[in-house]
């Protein structure tokens, strides 16, 4: 960090070295090019693989491998590769669109909550906490059977249990960050709440945000295959969840059924957890500093 | 003249960075004489700390370690000593106290349950014995009301009072040598007079020899009798007090006195602009060079700083300085 | 504008309170008054500093007077206008008359921009200078505040304290204000860069005609660099002189105390000074004492200082002393201890 006349240092923005910082972590890079892969596969995968996955194209049960088969079929005969190849969209889809709803939520209500203090603190955590307390798989059930399993409805009801962590962190970060000089300073040229709220304090907040969002989409993801299993989905599209769930009695027979897509959120999850964990080593300042 | 209490010779610490392993600090050599009160100065970063840690057997492990020198404490090398034989010095005969008093206590138990555990786990002292010591320990450090006080917690104190319990814990087990690292650096001017007054009272009463860590020119003229200049991991210069003061050889030791606004005992009118000492302290990855390392902010510099280590030379009666153009500068 | 004798800032009875705990059934609220009944003034092209220990309220009484805290009384008058009334487009103008230097070289700037796009803050909010004056105005800033010109592009963290806080400084400087309040502008930098930063201001006063208001707690600096000293001791003035004066005898016992307890590299005023030790901390702020509330630690106090507090009073050559044992005779209390 010290730098003799000399040398001209370059500028490096503190993202970039957060970045060299995530390269460095091998595990996270791996998992990284994996979930990259799965995301590559539930966009294009449906084009390049054509079958749909409610026909019923072979035997039930037929075992993995089997007559060009590669996962095998299910109980009404359907291919499994396609069932986990569409599947996938969905299951990426509900994870990414119900951690936006999380950020959002979340970010609003911290946000206000940490910047103005005062009552509006009071009565925005007040409901945080009531929402915190509430059996979050409950809630999100009775949500669904009220307003319809379709994919937005079960996005939002995900959404709307699992945003109160994010408000926490981001009222915590404001806490921290509206005392600091630099706001003060942007206070003393004149910067108006909204430029300070989301201009300078939110930009300097992002960090163990960006971490809980990367994490929220592996967590919704698996409350979505919660929901499906339970059988609380939209029958007209598939997801990992939902095959799981529709095999669950057949587990002893034919447990592929159930393996198979089980190991997909398995592994998507785990990578989404690994991506998460390097993007906390990277954006957390104290550890950049050895 | 007597032995000294504590002979630290030729020591070189080295440190693991990303740049790989640096010397935090290079051949350095001191001895500190029972009952003598020196001090470290330097500005942050020149190592001051690291060698108090480094006597001290708390160097951070797999990342700090002793690469080669003693540290001789009455007659045993402490750079070879086992862990078990240092957590036994470390408290017993020597004892360390600490810049921030707000973190070094722990929250969850009063200060007297603190200050009693030390002396039974170094003394063997008995629960009522330890208490009675305890109270004992917190009168001699000037808290009113030791009695009452004594069950209290960390946080019903102010600054000032925690950095005196952290003083009756090191002088707890009556330690040889007290290393004291910026005690006063959190604290208010009239509470560091409060604490420097009363560490010079327990030096007189119980003889501790004292390592005073500073970056303050007047705490060192307050409190010690010798003090050594260290910059960039070495020794620049080492002498008596005033001496040094009022003549200092090494241009960074005269850059450090004369860039502080002093309060002299009468103010003029007249003010003057204050000398500076431009740049920074160089990297760690610079540490190890064959060249003198204040070369790059000093006014007088010349060829040979930039080629060849300094050797430390004999200045008047009792100095010693670390640099090439001692006799041209002055 | 005149350029006689008046002053750029006046602030009369200036108080400044917390809420710390209110009770909603009773409607009963526990302030902490963190400034209270303070008044000074600054003239053009001078430096007052405010003194005092961590507690006396000198940080709040200078937010405050920049309406950066809010004051629940008193009157602020900055230029002639009266910063406590004006809105919007009129605090704005008067924004720019205002700057800050704060003391924590690593948390005043943002680390999510670049130098140059941290000294133009104040500009984008503050003027409606084309771009191309401001990238000149941020040109001659880095010149003058000693930072080369290909370090704009550069990120906080590539720098190092003294540099951050020559970024600060520069940011301070856009505007073109009257008045820079420096908010303890050297105390997290080391002793070396110290000096670098002290001399830079006071280059910066006389090239640009500013006036300062200094917080400090290190009365050496404050020697060094201030015409008028103000002494705050838990949220009130309790001596205010011109430099000379309060150094060279001080008047209020609190004043000689801190004065005495600075550690000083001169033997003679070492020899020469003895040391006044107050004892104890100050009384709890929540529930300040009735009388003076220097009198639980003073070493002269009087019955009269735990029944009446002192009034901010003139003695002689507008040496203004809070101390019901100074009289217009200006003899120290503490002389026989001296």
């Amino acid at each position: 960090m010290n730098n003799t006349d000399k040398n001209i240092v370059k500028a490096r923005h503190p993202f970039t070295e957060a970045f060299e910082m995530f390269s460095k972590n091998i595990a996270a890079v791996i998992a990284l090019i994996v979930l990259f892969l799965i995301i590559l596969i539930a966009i294009f995968g449906p084009t390049l693989y054509p079958v749909d996955p409610f026909d019923m194209v072979w035997m039930p049960f037929s075992p993995p491998g089997e007559e060009g088969f590669i996962f095998g079929t299910d109980y009404l005969g359907r291919d499994l590769v396609a069932m986990i190849v569409h599947g996938a969209r969905v299951s990426i889809i509900i994870g990414l669109s119900a951690a936006f709803v999380t950020v959002f939520i979340g970010v609003s209500v911290g946000a206000m909550a940490g910047f103005y203090r005062g009552w509006v603190e009071e009565v925005l955590m007040r409901i945080t906490e009531f929402f915190q307390v509430l059996p979050t798989l409950l809630f999100a059930m009775v949500i669904v059977a009220l307003f319809g399993a379709s994919l937005t409805m079960i996005t939002i009801a995900i959404g709307a249990v699992s945003w109160t962590a994010v408000a926490r962190i981001t009222r915590a970060e404001f806490l921290r960050i509206r005392e600091l000089e630099y706001v003060t300073a942007s206070r003393a040229s004149g910067a108006n709440n909204f430029i300070l709220m989301f201009g300078i304090i939110l930009p300097n907040a992002l960090p163990p945000i960006i971490v809980q969002a990367a994490l929220m989409v592996g967590s919704a993801i698996l409350f979505e295959a919660g929901l499906s299993f339970l059988g609380l989905t939209d029958p007209n599209v598939v997801s990992w969840g939902q095959v799981i769930g529709s095999n669950r009695s057949y587990l002893l027979d034919a447990s592929f059924t159930v393996t198979i897509p089980g190991a997909a959120i398995f592994i998507t999850v785990l990578c989404i957890s690994l991506v998460g964990d390097g993007l906390n080593d990277a954006l957390n300042p104290k550890l950049r500093q050895r | 003249m007597t032995d000294p209490l504590l002979s630290v010779k030729n020591l070189r610490i080295e440190l693991n960075t990303r740049d790989g392993v640096a010397p935090v600090i290079d051949d350095f050599s001191f001895d500190l004489f029972p009952g003598e009160a020196i001090s470290f100065v330097g500005e942050s970063g020149c190592g001051k700390s690291m060698t108090a840690l480094g006597i001290m057997g708390l160097l951070p492990e797999g990342v700090g370690k002793i690469a080669s020198g003693s540290i001789n404490f009455a007659g045993e090398d402490l750079s070879s000593a086992e862990q078990k034989r240092m957590r036994n010095i470390r408290g017993n005969e020597i004892s360390m106290i600490f810049q921030e008093p707000m973190t070094s206590l722990n929250p969850v138990y009063t200060i007297g349950e603190q200050i009693a555990e030390v002396l039974r786990a170094h003394q063997g002292l008995s629960k009522q014995a330890s208490w009675t010591k305890a109270i004992e320990l917190l009168d001699a450090v000037r808290i009113p009301n030791p009695q009452a006080r004594i069950s209290d917690y960390p946080f019903q104190m102010s600054g000032g009072q925690r950095q005196r319990v952290m003083i009756a814990i090191a002088l707890a087990c009556e330690p040889k040598i007290l290393i004291a690292d910026e005690p006063t650096t959190a604290l208010d001017v009239t509470v560091q007079a409060q604490i420097f007054d009363l560490l010079n009272d327990l030096r007189k009463q119980t003889g501790t020899a004292i390592i005073l860590i500073t970056h303050d020119m007047g705490a060192v003229a307050e409190m010690a009798e010798r003090m050594i200049v260290m910059y960039a991991g070495r020794k620049v210069e080492e002498g008596p007090v005033q001496q040094v003061i009022d003549n200092a050889g090494h241009p960074y030791t005269q850059g450090l006195i004369s860039c502080v606004p002093h309060i002299l005992e009468k103010l003029t009118a007249k003010r003057q602009m204050l000398q500076e000492v431009p740049g920074i302290v160089p990297s760690l990855r610079d540490f190890g060079k064959d060249q003198c390392l204040f070369a790059s902010r000093c006014q007088y510099v010349s060829e040979k700083c930039n080629n060849t280590r300094p050797t430390e030379n004999k200045f008047s009666s009792s100095q010693t300085v670390a640099c090439w153009l001692t006799e041209s500068i002055q | 504008m005149s350029l006689t004798n008046t002053a750029l800032l006046k602030v009369e009875n200036l108080g400044v309170r917390f809420l710390m705990k209110s009770n909603m059934l009773l409607g009963k609220k526990t302030y902490l008054y963190a400034v209270d009944d303070v008044s000074f003034e600054i003239q053009r092209g001078e430096t007052l500093a405010i003194v005092g220990e961590s507690g006396s309220g000198k940080t709040t009484a200078a937010l405050a007077a920049a309406r950066l805290v809010k004051a629940y009384t008193g009157k602020i008058t900055l230029d002639n206008t009266d910063m406590l009334q004006i809105q919007k487009e009129k605090l704005r103008q008067a924004r720019t008359k205002v700057q800050f230097i704060f003391q924590d070289p690593y948390s005043s700037l943002n680390p999510r921009l670049r130098a140059e796009e941290i000294v133009k803050e104040p500009l984008n909010s503050l003027t409606n200078f084309s771009s191309q004056k401001k990238q000149t105005l941020v040109n001659d800033l880095f010149a003058a505040v000693g930072l080369r010109p290909e370090q704009q592009r550069l990120f906080p963290h590539q720098f190092s304290g003294g540099q951050r806080q020559r970024i600060g400084i520069a940011r301070a400087l856009a505007t073109q204000p009257e008045l820079i309040i420096c908010d303890e502008p050297v105390s997290a930098l080391d002793v070396a860069v110290q000096a670098q930063i002290l001399n830079l201001l006071r280059e910066l006063q006389s090239k640009f005609e500013l006036t300062y208001l200094f917080i400090s707690h290190d009365l050496g600096v404050v020697q060094h660099m201030c015409d008028q000293i103000a002494v705050m001791y838990m949220g009130k003035i309790v001596e205010y002189a011109d430099r000379l004066s309060l150094f060279n005898s001080p008047l209020h016992p609190y004043t000689s105390a801190l004065l005495s307890a600075i550690p000083s590299v001169d033997q003679k005023r070492r020899e020469n000074t003895k040391r006044i030790l107050i004892p104890g901390d100050p009384p709890d702020p929540i529930n300040p004492p009735k009388g003076c509330r220097f009198a639980n630690r003073c070493p002269v106090a009087k019955d009269i200082c735990f029944q009446k507090e002192p009034k901010l009073q003139n003695t002689k050559d507008n040496h203004r002393v809070a101390c019901h044992l100074v009289d217009e005779t200006a003899v120290s209390p503490l002389k026989h201890l001296l």
